[in-house]
């Protein structure tokens, strides 16, 4: 039981001898190795550290285990968040975005915008222009960016969403709401690449969108630095100092 | 604050935040916001509109049927593997986010916080991905040789471009005379978690219970009970076990944090299921009183008085010897959760807090801070249904702001307005108010702490609480620029 | 009651697929008092036109995107009973009916038609469509196994008996060979079946020859020979069947004979589908293909 001077979280408590009971009691209901077998686990364990094990394990082709990689569409919500004033939009289902938002949350401890049009199953089916329409006017009403970053999830891609026709319709339609908003728009498919390649994508979409062609203006003391799917903030400032420098 | 000033600050809030939207998302929302009061005959709990498609364009909270059936009900089962059978992302970003705790050797004999993918690519879209999905079962039983069985979570491409995986989960299970489940749980179907932990529900009734394996040998008792839709979070389920065997209880299957697929399987054997989430399992249990005949009972282990109301609602389901260690057990640890609100309350009371949760907390989770003084003054679910807001009714002290599927932008007008001293919330709003200065809990996740079942759990929710609000840090938040 | 049967009519677009089934659906339950559910597995949803005398109004996916979610739809919202004597409540000739619902879906290039027959499958399933006192499930499904989603009907616990309406002309006759190869991968991991050719009959030379042969190359039978007639025409105008519109016409016969024929048939097989040589050797037996010398291929007409 927990002592009033002394109260502790679950990293302690569970450590008391009342607890260690209950999980050892536990075991008679549980079915892995560890209750039924502990031997055998010991065994496996073992043979795990085995180079015959390591050789298994890079022979295998096609379940991927803790990858050390993520979707396109988290890099392009990534790439927009680094401009002023800007929403970056994913096009497809919003539980793609809560992950998103609370990955970078995690990551960086602070707030992460970004908004999802919410295509469900119908929207799967009759496709998600109806869904563009209504969420850009809403992320405007609400948000008042000055650019909409609009990336997609691999529902949008899979079923083929034409993504520029549906971001000029979209704006077309919102009675000129959104006239003086920049939407770039990157197809971003899950199922090619990585976040890294989304990063890229984005990135590609929103310069294309920021200088038109034709209206490239050369200066030979100005240079841009891209610094690709960066997630450490402190070597951004490092850069951004030396770059002073130079 | 008088009664009347809160409502119509709320009643305020609420036609505020209804202005900033275009007529059509307005007209939709409108109907998701409401107040409501234990006075009211009829309010928001009655009529706010629920479980209905988000508004496009938003920030909503929400997540999709692929979180609530391999983030919530399946992920925790630790001697299973579960492959997130799509592209790399979703696999990635639910991995190890929940905080359900489990005993084991990760990797060798459990799996919980690692994540299993097919990572599928641009030609398994085009010529579709079943042969791949059949070798990636068979070199996961090579490689990992304990698991007790495998579940196939499908990404929304899964059903989109139509993969059997009901066929490949079922030839391979004849092959390797082992559990393979396929749950058809995309992303897309559905408004939210919500229909993730129905189609998961539907999966363990198909596919689990009717396995009879471990059930030959049980032996029962008749204080056989089990503790369902507990997640262990934080060691949730283990601090609330530890109550119901003191009672004398026997608790046979936690599901399904810290579960095996043995306790999936025996559940049935079960005098009572006591059902905590009500929202993610409560198909399951319905189905187990209907094809098994094991009654079923909601109970809520949030703060000493429901906790206390609860042991007694359980107790009075068996014998007298039952009612009796029951009592010793209430008066053993009220000594302590009567010194906890000593130390905390006189810190808390008076102070408002609002919540903005899922499952089950947006009422049940009131009782607690209502037992150190604290005042909810607004609350609301990410993917509750009808009957999660009549039961909401129940727990209200006072006008209550009540808002379903709340997103960032109305949360953060509504705390703006309504200036609670509190915000619980999850992770994505957590830095939103704590850089308004405002105090914040996760109240998904306890905020890297908890337990937070059961009165043991009581006493660290009631240091959370104070830590957060209490801290020194409030009175140095001015930012250097701003003038004085 | 005898067990639930279910039943899909596959084939090319264009073949006349909607047409045969609907009048050899109606014959069954005109003739022989069969009570059956069709479910339109198309996004134009014309697959029960004839039976209801009207294009279906309310498809499952439309109305699913007008409420928001499939889950909030009623089955009889989006299971229709059949007009006049297809209707149940009708016992006039028998105790025979045809329920109608149709998947409906996107208009062609946007979104996925293949989605939408899942869905709307799942939900027949789930709110109990099935569950009604019924002896043939029949699925109309689009032209081409295009996607996973024009499977759904024959995975396993849907469709056992497929039909596949062809005709005598080359490209029906690819397509009948392409969807045997689509039973044939789910035929060995569930119980789907193929039970026999359909020819919708075109008049081109030896075309009841060919079919029958090339049913025998797949391993199946050609269960029946449907001539044409023009009061499948006229009858299509007034939006019924020729069962309902004219039914002591020879062509009623030839339906309710093909009705007969799926009623009483347990010849069901996995099928043998041919390779692409062996079918272009079989067209050109029968002189639908000519053959080319190798050095003539891509060349250009001389004269």
């Amino acid at each position: 039981m927990q002592e009033i001077d002394n109260i502790v979280n679950g990293q302690k408590l569970f450590l008391k001898p009342e607890y260690q009971e209950v999980l050892k009691n536990k075991k008679q209901f549980e079915g892995h190795a560890g209750a039924t077998n502990p031997e055998k686990l010991k065994e496996i364990a073992t043979w795990t550290t085995t180079w015959e094990y390591r050789e298994k394990n890079l022979a295998r082709e096609h379940i991927t285990i803790n990858p050390a990689k993520a979707c396109q569409p988290l890099g392009a919500v990534m790439a927009a968040l680094g401009f002023e004033n800007t929403m970056p939009y994913v096009h497809g289902s919003h539980g793609c975005v809560a992950y998103f938002r609370s990955y970078f949350t995690r990551h960086f401890k602070e707030p992460t915008p970004c908004v999802s049009d919410s295509m469900s199953e119908s929207a799967a089916v009759f496709g998600g222009l109806a869904n563009m329409k209504e969420g850009l006017r809403n992320c405007k009403a609400l948000y008042k960016p000055e650019m909409i970053a609009v990336s997609t999830t691999c529902m949008a891609e899979v079923i083929g969403d034409d993504l520029d026709a549906f971001v000029k319709g979209a704006v077309t339609d919102a009675e000129g709401e959104l006239d003086s908003t920049y939407i770039p728009a990157a197809h971003t498919p899950s199922f090619k690449g990585s976040h890294i390649t989304g990063y890229d994508n984005m990135m590609e979409a929103i310069f294309k969108t920021l200088t038109p062609e034709g209206d490239v203006v050369k200066d030979e003391e100005r240079i841009n630095i891209i610094p690709g799917f960066e997630s450490y903030l402190g070597s951004l400032k490092e850069v951004k100092k030396n770059s002073f420098n130079v | 604050m008088t009664a009347e000033t809160l409502l119509s600050q709320q009643k305020a809030a609420i036609a505020e935040v209804l202005e900033a939207y275009p007529e059509k998302a307005r007209k939709s929302r409108e109907k998701h916001l409401g107040v409501d009061a234990p006075e009211g005959v009829k309010g928001a709990c009655d009529s706010t509109k629920s479980n209905k498609q988000t508004v496009p364009g938003v920030m909503s909270q929400r997540g999709c049927a692929y979180a609530g059936s391999k983030g919530v009900v399946w992920g925790p089962i630790k001697d299973m593997i579960h492959i997130s059978h799509g592209p790399i992302g979703c696999g990635q970003y639910s991995r190890a986010g929940r905080r359900n705790y489990y005993v084991g050797t990760t990797g060798v004999d459990t799996y919980v916080t690692m994540n299993f993918s097919t990572d599928y690519q641009e030609k398994d879209i085009v010529f579709g991905g079943d042969k791949k999905l059949k070798a990636a079962l068979a070199e996961i039983d090579e490689l990992f040789p304990l698991n007790n069985g495998i579940s196939i979570q499908s990404e929304c491409p899964i059903g989109l471009i139509g993969d059997d995986i009901q066929a490949v989960a079922k030839a391979y299970k004849k092959e390797s005379g082992k559990p393979t489940v396929a749950v058809s749980c995309e992303g897309f179907r559905g408004v939210s978690q919500s229909l993730g932990h129905h189609i998961a529900n539907d999966v363990i009734r198909d596919e689990v219970l009717g396995d009879n394996s471990y059930k030959k040998d049980f032996e029962s008792t008749p204080y056989d009970v089990t503790i369902i839709g507990d997640y262990n979070i934080g060691g949730d389920a283990w601090s609330s076990r530890i109550l119901l065997e003191e009672m004398g209880l026997r608790v046979i299957a936690q599901w399904s944090g810290d579960a095996t697929y043995k306790e999936m399987t025996i559940a049935p054997k079960a005098k009572i299921n006591l059902l905590h989430c009500y929202r993610s399992m409560n198909y399951v249990v319905r189905h187990m009183e209907q094809e098994f005949g094991v009654p079923w009972m909601e109970y809520n282990f949030f703060g000493p008085t429901k906790t206390t109301e609860s042991l007694r609602k359980i107790a009075a389901f068996f014998d007298e010897s039952i009612q009796a260690k029951t009592e010793a057990v209430i008066a053993k640890y009220t000594k302590m959760t009567d010194a906890v609100i000593a130390k905390y309350k006189p810190k808390l009371a008076g102070k408002t807090v609002m919540l903005y949760v899922g499952g089950l907390r947006p009422r049940h989770v009131i009782g607690a801070y209502e037992d150190l003084g604290m005042e909810v003054i607004g609350t609301g679910y990410e993917f509750g249904h009808g009957d999660d807001y009549k039961r909401t009714k129940e727990e209200l002290s006072r006008a209550t702001l009540i808002y379903d599927d709340v997103n960032e932008y109305e949360l953060e007008q509504f705390v703006k307005k309504l200036k609670p001293d509190l915000v619980a919330s999850g992770v994505k709003e957590k830095y939103v108010f704590q850089k308004m200065g405002l105090p914040f809990r996760q109240m998904h996740s306890w905020d890297y702490s908890g337990p937070y079942h059961g009165y043991d759990a009581f006493a660290i929710f009631a240091k959370d609480m104070d830590l957060a609000m209490n801290s020194p840090v409030w009175a140095h938040t001015k930012a250097p620029w701003e003038s004085n | 009651m005898s067990e639930l049967r279910q039943i899909a009519f596959y084939g090319k677009g264009g073949i006349g697929k909607s047409t045969t089934s609907q009048n050899t659906l109606a014959a069954m339950a005109h003739y022989f008092g069969k009570k059956i559910l069709i479910v339109g597995c198309d996004p134009k949803a014309d697959s029960t036109r004839l039976i209801l005398h009207e294009k279906a109004q309310c498809t499952i996916m439309q109305l699913a995107s007008e409420v928001g979610t499939v889950e909030d739809l009623e089955l009889e919202d989006v299971c229709k009973p059949g007009a006049a004597e297809f209707d149940p409540a009708n016992t006039d000739i028998t105790e025979g009916f045809i329920m109608c619902a149709e998947s409906g879906g996107p208009e062609p290039g946007v979104g996925c038609a293949g989605r939408g027959v899942i869905t709307a499958i799942n939900f027949l399933e789930e709110e109990g469509a099935y569950d009604e006192d019924l002896d043939f499930v029949s699925y109309d499904v689009l032209g081409d196994v295009v996607c996973g989603g024009f499977a759904m009907p024959i995975r396993e616990g849907k469709a056992q008996e497929i039909y596949i309406v062809m005709s005598g002309e080359m490209m029906a006759m690819y397509a009948a060979n392409n969807i045997s190869k689509g039973i044939l991968k789910y035929a060995n991991t569930g119980g789907v079946r193929l039970a026999g050719l359909i020819c919708n009959a075109r008049m081109t030379d030896r075309e009841y020859d060919l079919a029958k042969h090339l049913a025998e190359q797949i391993g199946t039978q050609l269960i029946h020979f449907v001539p044409r007639s023009n009061h499948v025409q006229r009858a299509e105008l007034r939006r019924m069947t020729v069962v309902e519109f004219a039914e002591k016409s020879d062509q009623a016969y030839e339906y309710r004979e093909l009705a007969r024929k799926i009623i009483a048939n347990d010849l069901k097989v996995i099928p043998k589908p041919l390779e692409m040589d062996d079918l272009e050797a079989l067209l050109m037996e029968f002189g639908l293909e000519e053959e080319v010398e190798a050095d003539a291929i891509g060349k250009k007409a001389t004269a």
